[in-house]
């Protein structure tokens, strides 16, 4: 296992960390470090340049124990309180992608003055009428009993990418690859299946409380995540603002890792 | 000890698709359009399958059996109570089975509670009252989330049985389903309450939690190779480490079969519903084309550690019992049993030995079968393979399984 295991209210949290400078908490989401692969990808490596990049483990995800009272959301966010206290981290830069977009947007609405830069990437987590969430768990059962074409199509901007093809294989995985993806896939099914699906509807008009510059990053052709759920993200929190990452799909930092990177990168320079 | 329990189990399929029904749609499942349900040809549906049960209890048979399924073409069965009311009023002999109702999807246990004493009372303690966690679909069709399924489920089942046997008012101080006043109008009539099923797959940890509080483990596959004897010796081996003793009536399958006059005429008779069956029910089931919703990772209610396991063995895009593409291979599978009462007798009876099983749960009604061909086939099984069955295996359970008796043991049900 890569990282180190901190012990975080009696349960074993899983946590990357690399690179010197201000600290940034990335939370991942379904085509990501902790939910596929066990280490880094190259768009972590690059925020590493300018960060110190911790990346724990969701409950239940990688090394990190799952904790079966887990009902929601904010079980999640009361989760990364204690982690924060258990790192002695008090003020930092907060991304989050995907799924973790949504944790850090929940989070950031609660605890507005922790943040000090706040990058939400393709999160879910808003109700927007007429723009369903994606079904990622449909999505995840395989056509053919081999094919997850479907899943990759969700989840990046279109099924053939090499990328894709990496993290969700057809047929056989790696097998802790999948593993992790399973894991991942039952966390979220936790705070995301039960109706409403990937949203807690209080959220939106909850996000006047963000103080931070925000960021809000889109792929060009996000297909869980509709793109106006980012275009509200960015119109309800105070300054936001959003950018279209080009030719990527609901994955930008791995469709586009560089460029992502180099957005969020000079975000934080600012 | 008896001899083996003969059930009728009636799953009410959908059976006016077209011809291209398999290559015009994706599923038979959750999605599978509902502009394909012609009110025009169904009137008259429902009272025919119920006539099919209640022709079983004529006919002789140990029960009926029903079950729960939504948005599909399998299963019309939505609530299987109201199909288990209409038959305690036009039956008087065999069980009621209903294998079972889907605790995750009832928001409150205590209406199952309430249902089933109901339904014992109208049937003047007919029945076995069956619980079941549901599978894929049913997470997708009622948006049950599925990684906490197992604990709900096992919580709402104690929480019934509680109900039947204690006095109330009592407060339920649960994880899921905290109540204050569970106090059950009206109880069930059977003492100290009505047999309960539990359905499985061969999970060690469903069939420890059957085992530990003196239930019958009632196996959920269709096929009867090998594995339908591994899984009667795995929960046999569950029930010795909990004290407890298998024999034949802890333990029930789910079959099909067809019976005709002759082997040939058998197989002519019943290969058009056979195939409808096959390739339009479990479409979206126990088929690889399209998507199976039955079980997989976006239906994640098995913890990691075991779903690590699975993955070990598992051997991705294998063929499903809705994938045979010929008799022989479907034969094979031993999962619709085809032939003349002879034929039928012989591996049947063949199929209890090794599977040491109690209870066959048989599917007669198979697809868009005609109500006469499945009721002569229902006929032809009560009058010439069933009594061969019966005098062989209590012959056989009586040999294998000496001083055996069959009180349910209740020690171990809290």
């Amino acid at each position: 296992m890569s990282g180190r295991i901190i012990e975080v209210n009696q349960r074993k949290v899983q946590v990357l960390e690399r690179g010197s400078g201000a600290p940034l908490l990335y939370l991942h989401g379904f085509a990501d470090v902790h939910s596929v692969k066990e280490n880094w990808l190259p768009f972590h490596e690059k925020l590493t340049e300018r960060s110190r990049v911790i990346a724990p483990a969701h409950p239940g995800c990688a090394g990190t124990d799952e904790n079966k009272d887990i009902e929601n959301v904010e079980d999640v966010v009361f989760h990364y309180l204690e982690v924060l206290d258990a790192l002695k981290l008090v003020q930092f830069d907060l991304v989050g992608s995907c799924v973790g977009g949504w944790i850090a947007a929940e989070f950031a609405v609660r605890h507005p003055e922790k943040i000090r830069n706040l990058v939400l990437i393709g999160a879910p987590g808003l109700f927007v009428e007429g723009a369903l969430i994606g079904d990622v768990f449909m999505m995840a059962q395989p056509e053919y009993g081999s094919s997850y074409a479907s899943l990759r199509e969700m989840l990046f901007a279109g099924c053939d990418q090499v990328n894709a093809l990496d993290m969700f294989p057809d047929g056989k995985g790696e097998l802790e690859d999948e593993v992790r993806r399973y894991q991942m896939l039952r966390l979220s099914s936790r705070i995301g299946f039960k109706p409403p699906y990937f949203y807690n509807y209080s959220l939106r008009n909850r996000l006047h409380r963000v103080t931070s510059p925000t960021l809000v990053l889109w792929g060009e052709k996000d297909n869980f995540v509709p793109r106006s759920h980012g275009e509200t993200y960015a119109k309800r929190i105070p300054g936001a603002e959003l950018t279209i990452v080009h030719g990527a799909g609901h994955s930008a930092h791995v469709e586009r890792p560089e460029e992502t990177a180099r957005l969020i990168l000079e975000f934080l320079s600012r | 000890m008896k001899p083996v329990q003969l059930f009728c189990w009636h799953f009410m399929a959908y059976p006016y698709l077209d011809k291209d029904f398999d290559e015009k749609e994706y599923t038979g499942w959750v999605t599978v359009p509902n502009r394909l349900w012609d009110n025009g040809k169904t009137r008259g549906l429902y009272q025919e399958y119920i006539d099919q049960l209640a022709y079983a209890d004529d006919l002789g048979f140990d029960g009926m059996v029903l079950n729960e399924h939504h948005q599909n073409i399998y299963g019309l069965m939505p609530s299987p109570n109201l199909i288990a009311a209409a038959l305690s009023q036009r039956t008087s002999r065999g069980k009621i089975v209903i294998l079972g109702n889907l605790l995750p999807l009832h928001l409150n246990p205590m209406r199952v509670a309430e249902e089933y004493a109901m339904l014992d009372q109208m049937s003047d303690g007919r029945l076995i009252a069956g619980f079941a966690p549901g599978g894929g679909p049913e997470t997708f069709n009622y948006d049950v989330p599925s990684a906490n399924t197992r604990e709900k489920f096992w919580e709402a089942a104690d929480l019934i049985v509680r109900s039947w046997t204690e006095d109330g008012p009592f407060a339920h101080e649960g994880r899921y389903f905290p109540l204050r006043y569970v106090n059950l109008w009206p109880k069930p009539l059977q003492k100290p309450f009505p047999p309960v099923w539990i359905p499985g797959s061969r999970s060690p940890s469903t069939m420890t939690e059957v085992a530990k509080r003196g239930y019958c483990y009632f196996l959920s596959s269709r096929s009867h190779g090998g594995e339908t004897h591994r899984a009667q010796q795995e929960f046999a081996a569950v029930l010795e480490k909990h004290g407890d003793k298998y024999h034949p009536f802890r333990f029930g399958i789910l079959m099909s079969t067809y019976v005709g006059e002759t082997d040939r005429q058998a197989r002519e008779e019943c290969e058009e519903g056979v195939w409808y069956f096959l390739k339009n029910c479990l479409k979206g089931h126990l088929r690889r084309e399209g998507r199976q919703l039955t079980y997989g990772p976006g239906i994640p209610y098995i913890p990691a550690a075991a779903w690590r396991e699975y993955l070990k063995s598992h051997k991705p895009g294998r063929k499903l019992l809705g994938d045979v593409e010929n008799w022989d291979e479907l034969d094979a599978s031993q999962s619709i049993i085809v032939g003349s009462p002879e034929t039928v007798t012989r591996r049947i009876q063949n199929l209890i030995e090794k599977a040491k099983v109690g209870n066959l749960l048989i599917q007669f009604q198979l697809g868009n079968m005609p109500n006469h061909l499945a009721r002569k086939s229902m006929k032809l099984f009560a009058e010439k393979v069933a009594p061969a069955l019966r005098h062989d295996s209590f012959t056989y359970f009586d040999k294998e399984y000496p001083g055996v008796t069959l009180e349910r043991s209740m020690e171990a049900v809290h």
